[in-house]
């Protein structure tokens, strides 16, 4: 069974930079491999070493310029080769910059009707920068597949995936049948670091780039925000200092006496 | 405008109303408010027109059910809380209708005589417009809009529960104690600084002297198991608003610190003094942790008992 695992270059949210008006620079943060993703390809290839067929990579860059962001972008689909995937097909395209999930998912349909279908899609639970949760239902739908969302466990038997969801307060299992797309938690896998051999192995593996016309797209479902701000974080950032331990515990339990937040 | 509320719990409805009703007046239109109930038990709420209810606890159990009532009814919007079900549901409903989804708002702004639904991005770092249009549904951040409490018995209408494609063929409790730090007063923080999970009775002992819970980073709770999930404090864990919040040994990660930012207070204690979490901070200890708390213990006692 082919399984195709979603991956997004994502903006490194340690990394994100604003200038002191509170505008976003958004073009000066880098990309980086969208944390929830690496346990999709982890899983994926995890299943197949069981089951057999092929790990595809599948991404669409989503921050532009495309143009300056095509090494990150690059850099993050190696990771994915080399956590184990067989071959990536991504889609570099200005006019998917920003478009949104739905766009997204969109495209990711066009690109899994290209690969001739799958059995099975894998992405993370949420991608780092934007957490929205929406490509896996979108392009269940887009595919006619059946959908499962935050899956910490999953087994496949007989056409059919079990899966076990983490919801906020219990643990619901759920059956459905293949195809399917489903959208897995931190908590699923533990991916171990690539080995420096898999890094370098993931060089030689086929990385195929379409435009959005090479998939026969030409209209996009686009929802873009109109703005982006910095959260300005105002705290007071003092510092307890003291000669002692003492001394600083005292200051604090001053501070904290003075702040009205201790019960007295 | 018409809309339909999602409701798992009877606390929703009042909230949902309140959401509904601060959009309507940034849109300056009448509301006509429904709501979908999927819950094993109806619950009543004022303020609504209909009230549909599916009668499950599962949303597995009841997509197709859904799907039925949303064409019974034509509507602008359909809003829910923000938990994981509730994202599910308002993708699957998002296509459905051929609408757009906007997940986790806390807020509803009016600028220039659009409207627009503010959500964090970039692990709170930053806040994401959307210009609101009908069609346009989504999830809003529990605990944000002040819940509407409205008199009146709405009929209730019992949709049959329909699976579509899925079975739910169980449920299991998650391991957890009997605690809610997200509505804690205060909370202390355990995070990597701490050696081992005995050294985490340093901190219930300071979280108990203040009245509050222990709450800890991501690793404590899923890499050690030193502490329950429920007391995982971050965006895939829970959300604080305690009035204090005290981390300790923690970096100050942003997947971290976003969940805690709406606490009054933040005083962190970290011997790195170049510790991000320093800067989310009101008050900060540059400390070793091992030295600090002992003391800091002593002292809160013998000056909370005078
Ligand atoms: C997708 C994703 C989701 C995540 N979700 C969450 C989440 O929900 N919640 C969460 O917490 N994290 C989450 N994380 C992890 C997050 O990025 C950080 O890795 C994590 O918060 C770090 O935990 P920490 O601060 O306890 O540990 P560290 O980052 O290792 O920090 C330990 C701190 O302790 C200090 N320290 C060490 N020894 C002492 C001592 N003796 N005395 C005083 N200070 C000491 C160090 O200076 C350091 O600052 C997530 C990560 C990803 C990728």
């Amino acid at each position: 069974m082919d399984i195709a695992v979603l991956v997004k270059a994502s903006l490194d949210v340690n990394l994100v930079r604003g200038d002191a008006e509170g505008r976003l620079l958004k073009e000066a943060i880098p990309l980086a491999i969208s944390e929830y993703d690496r346990n999709a390809v982890y899983e994926a290839v995890r299943l197949r070493d069981a089951l057999g067929g092929k790990v595809y990579i599948l991404s669409v860059l989503t921050w532009g310029p495309t143009q300056r962001r095509m090494r990150d972008f690059e850099n993050v689909v190696r990771e994915a080769l080399a956590l184990g995937g067989d071959e990536a097909h991504v889609v570099v395209d200005e006019a998917a910059v920003e478009a949104g999930p739905k766009a997204t998912a969109y495209i990711l349909s066009k690109l899994v009707d290209k690969l001739g279908g799958v059995g099975l899609v894998l992405c993370g639970e949420a991608s780092m920068d934007m957490m929205a949760s929406q490509v896996s239902n979108y392009l269940a739908s887009y595919l006619g597949y059946n959908s499962v969302t935050f899956v910490r466990e999953l087994s496949i038997e007989g056409g059919k995936v079990r899966c076990k969801r983490d919801l906020e307060n219990y643990i619901e299992m759920v059956e459905t049948e293949l195809p399917a797309v489903i959208s897995v938690t931190g908590e699923i896998n533990k991916p171990r670091l690539p080995t420096l051999l898999q890094i370098r192995r993931a060089f030689a593996k086929p990385l195929k780039t379409y435009s959005l016309s090479d998939i026969g797209v030409s209209e996009l479902p686009k929802q873009t925000p109109t703005k982006y701000e910095l959260v300005k974080v105002s705290r007071k950032n003092i510092i307890i200092e003291g000669a002692s331990m003492e001394e600083i515990a005292s200051k604090l339990v001053d501070k904290l006496i003075e702040e009205g937040v201790l019960r007295r | 405008m018409k809309a339909l509320a999602i409701g798992f719990k009877p606390s929703d409805l009042g909230e949902a109303l309140a959401v509904l009703n601060r959009l309507a007046e940034a849109l300056g239109e009448e509301l006509e408010a429904n709501a979908l109930i999927i819950s094993k038990e109806p619950f009543k709420h004022g303020g609504f027109h209909k009230i549909y209810h599916v009668k499950t606890a599962s949303l597995y159990n009841s997509i197709g059910s859904i799907y039925k009532v949303m064409d019974d009814l034509t509507v602008d919007t359909v809003v829910s809380p923000n938990i994981k079900d509730g994202v599910d549901l308002l993708g699957r409903v998002a296509t459905k209708i051929d609408g757009f989804m906007v997940t986790e708002v806390s807020s509803i702004e009016k600028i220039d005589g659009d409207v627009y639904l503010a959500r964090p991005i970039l692990g709170g770092r930053a806040t994401a417009y959307y210009r609101y249009t009908p069609g346009t549904l989504f999830t809003y951040t529990v605990g944000k809009f002040q819940p509407i409490d409205e008199a009146g018995e709405p009929d209730v209408i019992e949709v049959t529960t329909e699976p579509g494609s899925y079975t739910v063929v169980g449920v299991e409790e998650k391991k957890r104690g009997a605690v809610d730090i997200e509505s804690a007063e205060v909370v202390v923080g355990v995070g990597r600084g701490f050696r081992s999970k005995d050294d985490i009775k340093m901190a219930s002992e300071l979280a108990e002297l203040l009245g509050g819970e222990v709450g800890c980073s991501r690793p404590i709770a899923a890499d050690f198991g030193w502490l329950d999930e429920d007391r995982w404090i971050g965006i895939s864990g829970k959300k604080i608003r305690p009035k204090l919040y005290i981390p300790i040994g923690i970096s100050g990660a942003p997947q971290h610190i976003m969940a805690a930012n709406d606490s009054k207070v933040i005083v962190a204690v970290n011997k790195d003094k170049n510790a991000p979490i320093f800067n989310y901070s009101d008050y900060g200890v540059v400390a070793d942790l091992y030295q600090f708390l002992p003391v800091f213990i002593k002292v809160l006692r013998e000056r909370l008992v005078k």
